[in-house]
């Protein structure tokens, strides 16, 4: 039997500082021990999850209506999971592929059993699991950030259950992958227990979360600073240390990728990371996100169409956080999603930049915890502050009374909103044109194995399944103008496609894409499911006799 | 197919031995309360053990007289000096005795063995030990004078059988291999043995080392022909289930001196790599009562071979990955062992800097870039070493090669003789 010595192995001898404040002098209540084995945790923040998991669940292949890029990234894990390599398209670093990778792992089971199921609308169902996730990191974040169990699961809610987390996060975006990846990450770097390979793990998760979305970059600063409040000064340098190696070391698994291959800078007749990532930091900006009219104010108005608490109450609680860092010990406690937000406001606000719909995707869990924290925040003020045991009952209950008239305010503001956002969710038949144009070209089309159709991404698995040829039978629309190893089989452009499934995406774009809009005037509609705007036109092209 | 299967899993072997070894060798810093366990407990003050302090010298007389002089300010009351010298060596014996002279706590015992050592010497001297404890330090060893006082403490309050302080080798100016060669032992004791201690298998260090007498009599005393004889008194005592407790200090640690050339490192080392070669033969290990202790003990031992395997095999595999034709996920999978050699020097910079700051000494950029260039020459040293270590074990020959060494560490000047670091 041999040890190191006793007196020092407790450890409860060498109680330095802890990160964050243990119980204070008002009784305000420390990071917790072990979440684990605390049973008002589990039980708190099992019931909010099973309510997130309903609602985001419920009618989720139906609504929100299909996206043009769910269809890219399912595709692509369907291509890893044939083995077709990184896309069944020639792969061209437009993102890097770890988080279609991580798609295909999760599909993999569903998709074995039943090919057919390899389908936006069906597969949306594992993005649930990705939700329950980061729902339940968000918690766990928010209790080792110091946050009491109340306000953990307020974070937890505002998180899950916005009308705007529930739409976004319903549909398969890398962004979502990518957010569960950095909240494991700032879940270690704030690890209770200040281990080593904690620290080392969350540099291993943010860079997977890099690697998952690459926008993540912008938030590692933030996740630093986490990672340092929470180390102890003796042992920070090699946890840093660990930390920031591990992120690094995997992230240039990317470049070394494109090394291995020959792809890393560009050169004649093969892409390169190199181009892909300049296409992407020349990508035309749109616009500034306050002027009105510009292409940024859309999306932002987007946004708040389905939600303005979360992103608007959330920016203003980053911001409070930030300003009362001297004095607020919950303030200092949330420096790293404030500063996430922070960061990512001020990334939003270039005068000029790109900014997708989905942008806010990677806000939405740092927003709900700095909201939840600066909620805690003003009722510790309203409740605890300059109180003594010789204050008059009437002030205690003055306190409590105005405590309990914010919370109604904000709960009549709130719910019947958010109430509103979730019936929407559960009820709303978004894609039924989608489907019934899929159902139309399996069924109504003659020989799939030899017809050539024009599509958008998000139908495209469903017509591979149907039995057209992936890639060169079955089209990505605008592959039929950009990717050169699709127009050379098209030496007659229009002429040698049979059909064009005109979804509201294909119309947008087609303005761009000489072949695709040549494609769509010389056909005519064969079949039409939806009306409107969101109409979906099955067109059949007049070829004028000539065989192909 | 058959090249990359062999490749991928040689890289992962290779990837899971380099990430043991650096998981072990971080293993004080994994959290602040493990940081705090590996120091010493402050004394209570009372003294209650008897310590017999074994200090062999030969060919030493240049530097023993300041050793002696320096443990007789220790602050702790009960203990003596048992100088160990040989009988073909007047020098150090009449520096030896005129310290006995001066000092009643300080006696010389004379070693008469034909072919001499140090373990024979060490047992020659252990029947006439007084003490409860018998402690071991070497003639050139700066020790600090609240150690005894402190490893008293530990004793008593631990009931330990074997209580191993920090050797610090400090001249990392001197050389680039010196620089490497500190930071090694620096991870080693600081760190690593550490966590020996807690799986309860543990390589103890040449001196520093404080055993129980009757433990230590018990046991046989030292082998005389093991070429690491502290490596294997630590073997046998945590075998039969000893307990032994490590302590690090970096005020209390004993300051050491490299070896002074390339040539007396190399030999150092194979004498070192020899001697674990030879306790992995006797087997002593295998006594051990888990698996997990008895696979530590088979690593442990085997280190010196897999760490010059490691060192040659890393950048054959990345010359593979980059110019055979591989296919890209082999390749990715060559490059995991690489990976974590590139995590080791990481934290061996980091390391560096943390020596610098622990022990008060200036660590300018041109050693750091010391460090990482010299990385791959000392692996050659050490692979070198460890291949001479078997040739020489192959052919039988387990005589001492001796360490020159100079007084670099302290004031005294002259050449010495000393032949037990760690």
């Amino acid at each position: 039997m041999t040890s190191t010595l006793p007196a020092a192995t407790d450890p409860k001898v060498p109680a330095q500082r802890r990160a964050t404040p243990a119980a204070g002098p008002h009784g305000r209540p420390g990071p917790p021990g072990r979440l684990r084995s605390s049973r008002p945790d589990l039980v708190l923040c099992g019931v909010l999850l099973v309510a997130i998991l309903i609602v985001q669940g419920w009618n989720i292949a139906d609504y929100p209506t299909l996206s043009d890029d769910e269809g890219t990234y399912l595709a692509q894990a369907w291509a890893v999971q044939e083995g077709r390599g990184l896309a069944h398209y020639t792969y061209w670093y437009d993102h890097p592929p770890l988080g279609w990778i991580q798609l295909a792992a999760l599909t993999w089971i569903p998709a074995m059993l039943s090919p057919e199921s390899m389908t936006v609308g069906t597969m949306r169902a594992v993005m649930l699991l990705v939700s329950g996730v980061s729902a339940v990191l968000v918690y766990v974040l928010g209790r080792r950030l110091a946050l009491p169990r109340w306000a953990a699961g307020l974070g937890m809610v505002l998180f899950g259950l916005s009308p705007l987390s529930v739409v976004l996060q319903r549909e398969i975006f890398l962004d979502n992958l990518a957010v569960m990846w950095t909240l494991l990450a700032f879940t270690l770097a704030a690890s209770p227990s200040r281990h080593l390979w904690h620290h080392f793990g969350a540099g291993m998760a943010a860079a997977t979360a890099v690697l998952t979305k690459e926008t993540m970059l912008v938030v590692l600063p933030a996740l630093f600073v986490t990672a340092w409040r929470h180390s102890h000064k003796d042992t920070r340098k090699f946890a840093l240390t660990g930390a920031v190696t591990a992120c690094a070391l995997i992230g240039f698994s990317y470049p070394l990728f494109a090394l291995l291959k020959g792809e890393l800078f560009p050169g004649s007749g093969h892409v390169s990371l190199w181009e892909g990532v300049r296409y992407q930091l020349t990508r035309p900006g749109s616009g500034f996100i306050l002027d009105r009219g510009s292409g940024s104010w859309d999306v932002l108005q987007s946004w708040l169409y389905y939600d303005r608490v979360l992103p608007l109450a959330g920016l203003a609680g980053a911001l409070l956080l930030l300003a009362t860092w001297r004095w607020s010990v919950t303030a200092r406690a949330l420096a790293g999603p404030a500063l996430t937000v922070a960061i990512l406001a001020a990334l939003a606000l270039r005068p000029n930049g790109y900014l997708p719909a989905m942008y806010v995707i990677q806000a939405l869990p740092f927003l709900a915890l700095v909201l939840a924290g600066s909620t805690a925040s003003v009722a510790h003020a309203v409740l605890r502050r300059r109180r003594d045991r010789a204050e008059r009952r009437t002030v205690t209950y003055g306190r409590y009374a105005l405590a309990a008239a914010l919370a109604l305010a904000a709960c009549a503001y709130v719910v019947p909103r958010w109430y509103d956002g979730a019936r929407t969710a559960v009820t709303t038949e978004a894609n039924a044109p989608y489907e019934a144009a899929s159902r139309w070209m399996a069924t109504e089309v003659a020989d799939p194995d030899s017809t050539r159709v024009l599509v958008d991404d998000a139908m495209w698995l469903d017509l591979v399944h149907a039995g057209y040829r992936p890639g060169l039978g079955v089209i990505w629309f605008y592959k039929a103008d950009l990717d050169p190893a699709v127009t050379k089989t098209m030496p007659r452009g229009w002429r040698d496609i049979d059909y064009v499934v005109a979804s509201p995406t294909v119309r947008r774009d087609a303005k761009d894409l000489p072949n695709v809009r040549a494609a769509i005037e010389h056909s005519e509609p064969v079949a039409v499911f939806g009306t409107g705007e969101d109409r979906v036109e099955i067109r059949r092209v007049e070829t004028a006799g000539g065989t192909r | 197919m058959l090249t990359s299967v062999f490749i991928a899993v040689v890289s992962l072997a290779l990837f899971w031995m380099a990430a043991f070894t650096l998981w072990w060798q971080m293993h004080a810093w994994r959290t602040p309360e493990v940081l705090a366990s590996t120091r010493f407990s402050s004394p209570d003050g009372g003294e209650h053990l008897s310590f017999s302090l074994l200090l062999p010298a030969r060919h030493e007389q240049a530097v023993l007289d300041h050793t002696v002089r320096r443990l007789l300010e220790s602050s702790h009351t009960d203990f003596e000096i048992i100088v160990i010298v040989g009988h073909d060596d007047p020098e150090t014996a009449a520096v030896a005795e005129a310290a006995a002279g001066r000092d009643p706590r300080v006696r010389v015992v004379v070693d008469t063995h034909e072919k001499k050592n140090k373990p024979k010497a060490m047992n020659t001297a252990l029947p006439h030990c007084r003490g409860d404890v018998v402690g071991v330090f070497d003639a050139e060893d700066q020790v600090h004078p609240e150690l005894l006082a402190h490893v008293d403490h530990a004793f008593r309050s631990t009931g330990a059988d074997v209580v191993q302080g920090g050797v610090q080798l400090i001249n990392f100016h001197s050389s680039w291999y010196s620089l490497r060669n500190c930071l090694e032992y620096f991870f080693w004791f600081r760190s690593r043995l550490h966590l020996h201690a807690q799986k309860g298998f543990i390589p103890l260090g040449g001196n520093t080392v404080f055993v129980r007498t009757a433990v230590l009599r018990e046991a046989g005393g030292w082998d005389p022909d093991c070429l690491a004889e502290d490596c294997d008194l630590g073997v046998r005592l945590s075998s039969v289930g000893r307990k032994v407790v490590v302590a690090y200090d970096s005020d209390m640690v004993t300051r050491e001196e490299t070896p002074g050339s390339l040539v007396s490192l190399l030999k150092q080392r194979t004498r070192w790599n020899q001697g674990f070669l030879q306790v992995y033969r006797k087997k002593d290990w295998k006594q051990l009562p888990t698996f997990g202790q008895r696979m530590l003990a088979r690593y442990t031992l085997m280190t010196p071979f897999l760490q010059a395997f490691t060192g040659l095999i890393i950048p054959l595999n990345v010359a593979i990955a980059l110019f055979l034709d591989v296919p890209v996920s082999i390749a990715f999978i060559t490059f995991l062992p690489a990976v974590t050699a590139l995590v080791t020097f990481v934290f061996e910079v980091v390391g560096l800097h943390d020596f610098g700051k622990q022990y008060g000494l200036r660590v300018r950029f041109v050693h750091y870039l010391k460090l990482i260039v010299g990385g791959p020459f000392y692996q050659v040293l050490l692979a070198g070493a460890a291949v001479r270590a078997v040739w020489r074990e192959q052919r039988g020959r387990t005589d001492w090669e001796l360490t020159a060494h100079v007084g670099a560490h302290i004031d005294a000047p002259g050449v010495t003789r000393e032949d037990v670091p760690a």
